[in-house]
């Protein structure tokens, strides 16, 4: 009896057989069939990655800022300039300090919430603006004003002790 | 002997490549739906927001049990006629 080729292709051969084919060069050719089911699997990939960032937001929260922290004494900072600073935390993040008038302080994230360019604060127009795609925020409150930002600027409260400007975490303006 | 299977070959004999393709088209489309879902969660900008982050897990895990879903109707490799 003459040898049968196992995957003859024949009416016979079952499916699964051209999914696993004996001969090295069906096996490496990669058909149609085998890329649909790559990219189903890629698919799956996709939503897994996606579940990881819910879980890492879900174990790792970000902490509020403990405490009161020391930024610079009064003087430093005139009537209508700002200040940028970093705090240390489980990861750095920067701040500006404006000083708006006499005995008025603020303290916001100096990230844009559109997409992280560093915003600064304006005395000529009065607002604090984002370079990058003009994003403009009231500098008393945080809000947005013009242009594409999504949400207001996160804000610390400013402390002053004897001539000294402390910030800390601001518990009811950026409760979500 | 021709059965029913058969004669709908010989009638319509580009209906494996019509399926194969819009099956293909459908997988990427599905998978670029997730690239943007997962870039959106990914935004340094969205880092602290739970929400999206969960909706559109929910989304791209609907779309990956449609994609493993879409391969039931895969058609079967041809076979040589004997």
């Amino acid at each position: 009896m003459a040898h049968k080729d196992p995957y003859d292709g024949g009416e016979n051969t079952p499916s699964w057989k051209s999914d696993f084919p004996f001969q090295a060069k069906k096996a490496t050719h990669v058909g149609r069939r085998e890329f649909a089911k790559f990219l189903a699997l890629f698919s799956g990939a996709l939503a897994l990655t996606n579940g990881a960032i819910v879980i890492k937001s879900l174990t790792f929260p970000t902490k509020p800022l403990e405490g009161e922290h020391f930024i610079c004494n009064e003087s430093d900072v005139a009537v209508g300039s700002m200040l940028q600073f970093d705090i240390q935390g489980s990861k750095v993040i920067p701040y500006i300090l404006i000083h708006l008038k006499a005995n008025e302080w603020r303290a916001f994230e100096q990230k844009c919430t559109h997409l992280t360019c560093a915003v600064r604060f304006r005395e000529d127009l009065q607002k604090i603006e984002c370079p990058c795609h003009h994003g403009f925020f009231s500098p008393d409150t945080g809000e947005v004003l013009q242009g594409p930002p999504p949400r207001p600027l996160p804000q610390l409260e400013v402390v002053i002790k004897d001539g000294k400007v402390f910030v800390k975490e601001n518990e009811q303006k950026n409760k979500v | 002997m021709s059965d029913f299977r058969t004669s709908q070959n010989e009638a319509h004999p580009n209906k494996t490549n019509s399926l194969m393709t819009g099956i293909i088209v459908l997988l990427i489309l599905f998978v670029s739906i997730q690239i943007w879902f997962l870039f959106g969660a990914l935004n340094n900008a969205l880092q602290d927001n739970l929400y999206f982050a969960l909706t559109t897990f929910i989304g791209s895990l609907l779309l990956a049990a449609a994609s493993f879903w879409i391969l039931r109707y895969l058609p079967d490799p041809l076979k040589n006629k004997k």
